[in-house]
């Protein structure tokens, strides 16, 4: 008889877990401007999505603290996406139909976004993302077809250009190894470096890309080590820099052979797990940790206060945007989507790291900083603008 | 040109001894419950964690962390051992499938919740580099080698002459008949869990100081690394395992040095594949039992 | 009925043919009272519905457990999004050759991984996700890699001079549902048939089956090429549907899923296989109310449906039909 009750209380609770799906909007309606954040949040992937909530919703505490936008507290509603499409549209569609939000924030992987842009676009609902390098998101938005899209990270062309510039120009390096992240952004990132190659005189030796969540590098480190580059051309995750750091010590590259590119080389953690490794390193970075901003600076203690971690590039984005969609509201005066999609194209923002602008595509124009660790600590070896060039259609 | 050749070999040796850790214990728990443990790999992101916690919020020093780690784990294991992986003994295997899957999306997002998603930063262990016959390693890894003989040399003694091990055997030969004369069969399989479950969170906290980045989400690799080694081995077969592991670890490495690092996942599976083809049965068991 | 109410033989009423037109009018109707995000769910649903349909031919039928779904459920959606992108193909001509050409791979797969023994198969299927998705990454020229292919068109059908296009949720719900009524009445056509009952001879007892001359071999190869086909018909519907296919296509998030409907909703029957499509899609998307312990209380659900109900929903659906049978 035990038994039985246990399947009919089991039954029940999925009932009543199947009615919690209707009955949630039926706290839709008040006075706070709705945000939905899709990211992922649970499974491997929350390594990623975990620090992009974090970053949205301190900067929704500090906007509701000091009263909000247009009168009114800006609410957030996450959605989680396991970094993977089908469950990100779910989200998406979710957010918009149930939790009636008026602007989405994400998602982290590229593959997502690239599905959650004609959902948004139907439904008229602003997706801004603040975390997906793949090109093909804007060269598809804002002249390019999706009205509804905008995006605040930098794609990877300027990015590769000015590293690989300052490598060859500066540094005076002509043979390199590539070892980035196998995903769009490692691999689009390799692709532009590839363009401007030739013009720089310079050539790959070796190529190789990991996997997210590989730990092994001793083999390709050794394999790069015997073929006489003279730096390594990384465009990855942050969390494996640590990682390939260490193992370059241990097979005696570090000190000798400078990793280049973008991997969160300059947070102070990563370079104390690696010091020796790391030296040299040579970064285009839309932020870090150590800015010398006010702005940032506070941005980082109070995420540290708040969090007990450093936050990471993803943390510092979506904080940023989601200001920046403050910004946008206060601008049109409501937060009607139309106007706040126009107010957002026509702005002037003022980052930590500098002013940011939307060209025709919904891409943001980010300033970007070049910088190479010398004696354990990012020195900023310049700024630049980041603009697109698209193909022609 | 041969020295390249043979560093690769020792590259491969030291990531076939994490494997061979975590993979011996998945083979047990196979041999004894005949349920591929989808989970197994979330118990060595448990030993990790553990030991990541002491040393994080208790300043502890690295070897009492390893202890923490691995015990820790245990204390899970215990209770997911009494209330799912003791049911699962002589059920079909669809059961043991959906069961671990459970049990690992359970485990991780558990983690995810308490901690947080984000990567940790593990700091601890010995990782500067010691030369060994004119190549260099991290000490670390010299501990893994070592401390992967020293399990397997344990193992091999006590599947062949302890009465828990006897035991072992006897119940992956046939339920009925341990039943039969008298022994606890879900006791075994419980003790069986748990050891493979500390075995898995051992290799965890070992390899964490070389693998710096600690998460949530870790597990899942390395449940799908290991699970063609434990088939390659002969399912429930220790030696074998053992082998098997060293053979995966050896190829990948000459894999991401020859062919590209990003064909390195593959190559368990395809090895697998390709023994499968010559020899049905796993590279090292007689016959197959399952 | 009880034992003292022998004197008249009530009549009965067979309510199971009201019951499924009910159900079938409900279904046509849903539209109309269900939101776009109620729709979204049903409509993935009904995309997971086909490969496990497949997948259930192959572990509720024929007894093999693979994890090789979201490898064909990948070449499917690969195959339909190339077809749509490169050639402007209509959809009918992207979704069979989807079928096809999952089936036509699934042969060569199929004859070296067939002849392994239970454990050994499972993880040689999921060796096939594994490099599946590693040859999506790096067969860059046709693929083009983790860039993955995006905008690929809503379906559109052209037959001579007229063609229209499915572009709504709701005219979207229809095609997925006229698809997947077809896909389970073929695969009910396949378990009715003798071939199916030779399946379950197969699954039962393999050596006794050989014996008494069903050609085990050929039947579980075919089986595993349906299967395959199955899932490549799944995978272009995704395709058209969510208009993105990556390498993410290929991950065992799908094999899991599919599985975990299979299984949970009750091997072995086409009602538990639909049942389970609708109620595992359902609960992922419920418990979002939770983001935060969302999977955690999947694991859960796992958990207790292993315990309480070892054999799915099945047994369930079927008391469920009998009773309709037996209400006065």
């Amino acid at each position: 008889m035990m038994h039985k009750l246990d399947r009919r209380a089991f039954c029940f609770a999925m009932g009543l877990i199947g009615l919690g799906v209707g009955s949630v909007d039926v706290w839709a309606q008040d006075a706070t401007i709705r945000l939905g954040i899709v990211a992922p949040m649970s499974g491997p992937n929350a390594r990623y999505g975990s620090f992009s909530l974090r970053g949205a919703q301190l900067a929704i505490e500090e906007i509701n603290n000091a009263g909000g936008v247009v009168g009114r507290k800006i609410a957030i509603n996450s959605g989680d996406s396991q970094g993977t499409p089908v469950e990100g549209v779910s989200a998406t569609r979710r957010l918009i139909d149930l939790d009636k939000v008026d602007f989405i924030i994400g998602d982290v992987s590229s593959s997502v976004t690239l599905a959650m842009q004609p959902v948004a676009e139907d439904a008229g609902v602003l997706l801004l993302n603040a975390a997906s390098s793949n090109p093909k998101i804007t060269y598809a938005a804002g002249v390019g077809g999706f009205k509804w899209t905008f995006r605040n990270y930098p794609t990877d062309e300027n990015r590769a250009l000015i590293v690989i510039q300052y490598a060859a120009e500066k540094r005076g390096f002509t043979k390199f190894a590539v070892l980035s992240v196998d995903t769009d952004y490692g691999r689009a990132a390799v692709d532009f470096t590839k363009k401007y190659l030739p013009g720089l005189k310079g050539t790959i030796l070796t190529e190789d890309y990991y996997k997210e969540g590989e730990v092994d590098f001793r083999s390709v480190l050794a394999k790069i080590r015997d073929s006489g580059a003279q730096a390594i051309i990384m465009y990855g995750n942050a969390d494996t820099t640590p990682i390939i750091g260490r193992q370059m010590i241990e097979v005696g590259l570090a000190g000798k052979v400078p990793l280049i590119g973008n991997a969160e080389f300059n947070t102070e953690s990563t370079i104390k797990a690696a010091p020796k490794a790391l030296e040299g390193a040579v970064e285009a970075a839309a932020w870090l940790p150590a800015w010398d901003a006010p702005k940032s600076l506070a941005f980082v203690e109070k995420f540290k206060a708040k969090y007990r971690e450093t936050p990471n590039n993803h943390a510092y984005v979506h904080w940023e945007t989601v200001h920046l969609l403050a910004k946008a509201i206060e601008a049109a005066g409501s937060a009607d989507r139309a106007k706040v999609r126009d107010a957002l194209s026509k702005i002037k923002y003022d980052s930590a790291m500098g002013e940011v602008t939307f060209d025709d595509h919904n891409q943001a124009r980010l300033p970007m900083i070049l910088l190479q660790i010398e004696n354990g600590k990012p020195a900023i070896k310049g700024a630049y603008a980041a603009e697109i060039k698209y193909p022609a259609k | 040109m041969v020295s390249a050749i043979f560093e690769q070999i020792v590259n491969g040796i030291v990531s076939g001894s994490v494997y061979a850790i975590v993979a011996v214990g998945m083979t047990m728990i196979f041999g004894v419950l005949r349920a591929i443990n989808f989970a197994h790999g979330e118990y060595y992101m448990l030993g990790t964690f553990g030991a990541w916690f002491a040393i994080e919020y208790f300043d502890l020093p690295y070897p009492v962390a390893i202890v923490i780690g691995v015990v820790a784990t245990a204390v899970i294991a215990v209770v997911v051992g009494q209330f799912v992986m003791q049911r699962i003994v002589g059920a079909p295997p669809e059961t043991g499938v959906l069961a671990t899957l459970g049990i690992a999306l359970v485990l991780q997002n558990t983690v995810i919740l308490v901690f947080g998603g984000g990567y940790k930063f593990f700091s601890g262990g010995y990782i500067e580099p010691v030369s060994i016959f004119g190549f260099t390693l991290a000490e670390q890894r010299v501990l893994i080698i070592i401390v992967c003989i020293l399990v397997f040399v344990g193992l091999e003694l006590m599947v062949t002459y302890s009465r828990m091990g006897k035991a072992m055997r006897a119940v992956s030969q046939n339920i009925e008949c341990c039943a039969v004369v008298g022994i606890d069969v879900p006791q075994v399989a419980l003790r069986t869990f748990i050891l493979g479950a500390c075995l898995a969170a051992l290799s965890g906290v070992l390899t964490a100081p070389v693998n710096v980045s600690v998460y949530g989400g870790m597990g899942e690799i390395i449940t799908f690394k290991t699970l063609p080694v434990i088939i390659m081995g002969g399912l429930g077969n220790v030696r074998g395992t053992f082998f098997a592991a060293m053979i995966l670890g050896i190829a990948e490495s000459l894999v991401a040095t020859y062919v590209g690092l990003q064909f390195r996942d593959t190559v368990g599976f395809a090895t697998l594949m390709l023994v499968l083809m010559w020899r049905p049965h796993g590279l090292f068991s007689a016959q197959a039992r399952f | 009925m009880s034992p003292n109410d022998l004197s008249l033989p009530a009549p009965r009423r067979d309510l199971r043919l009201p019951f499924g037109a009910a159900l079938a009018v409900a279904a046509c109707l849903a539209p109309l009272f269900l939101g776009n995000y109620a729709l979204h769910a049903i409509i993935i649903a009904l995309i997971f519905l086909l490969p496990a349909h497949g997948l259930n031919l192959l572990v509720g039928y024929t007894g093999l457990l693979s994890l090789a779904q979201a490898a064909f459920f990948g070449i499917g959606a690969y195959t339909s999004g190339l077809m749509a992108v490169r050639f402007g193909t209509p959809f009918y001509l992207n979704f069979l050759a989807a079928g096809l050409l999952a089936a036509a791979i699934a042969l060569p797969l199929g004859i070296p991984a067939l002849r392994l023994r239970a454990t050994s198969f499972v993880m040689c299927t999921l060796g096939f996700v594994i490099i599946g998705q590693a040859i999506a990454k790096n067969w860059i020229s046709l693929t083009r890699g983790d860039m993955g292919l995006s905008g690929i068109p809503k379906p559109y059908f052209a037959l001579g001079p007229a063609s229209f296009t499915i572009s709504g949720t709701t005219s979207f719900y229809y095609l997925v549902l006229v698809i997947a009524v077809m896909a389970t009445l073929a695969a009910y056509l396949i378990v009715r048939s003798a071939a199916g009952r030779n399946m379950v001879a197969i699954r039962e007892n393999e050596t006794l089956a050989e014996s008494v001359g069903i050609p085990t071999w050929r039947y579980k190869l075919v089986v595993f090429m349906i299967s395959a086909a199955f899932a490549g018909l799944g995978g272009s519907v995704y395709a058209h549907y969510l208009t993105v296919v990556s390498p993410l296509t290929f991950q065992m998030y799908y094999s899991t899923t599919m599985l975990i409907i299979v299984l949970g909703g009750g091997a072995g029957t086409i009602s538990g296989v639909v049942f389970g499509s609708l109620l595992f899609v359902g609960l992922s998307e419920a418990l979002r109310v939770a983001p935060e312990v969302r999977m955690i209380a999947y694991g859960f659900c796992l958990l207790a449906l292993v315990f309480w109900f070892p054999k799915g929903f099945a047994p369930l659906i079927d008391r469920f039909w009998s009773f309709l049978r037996e209400r006065k």
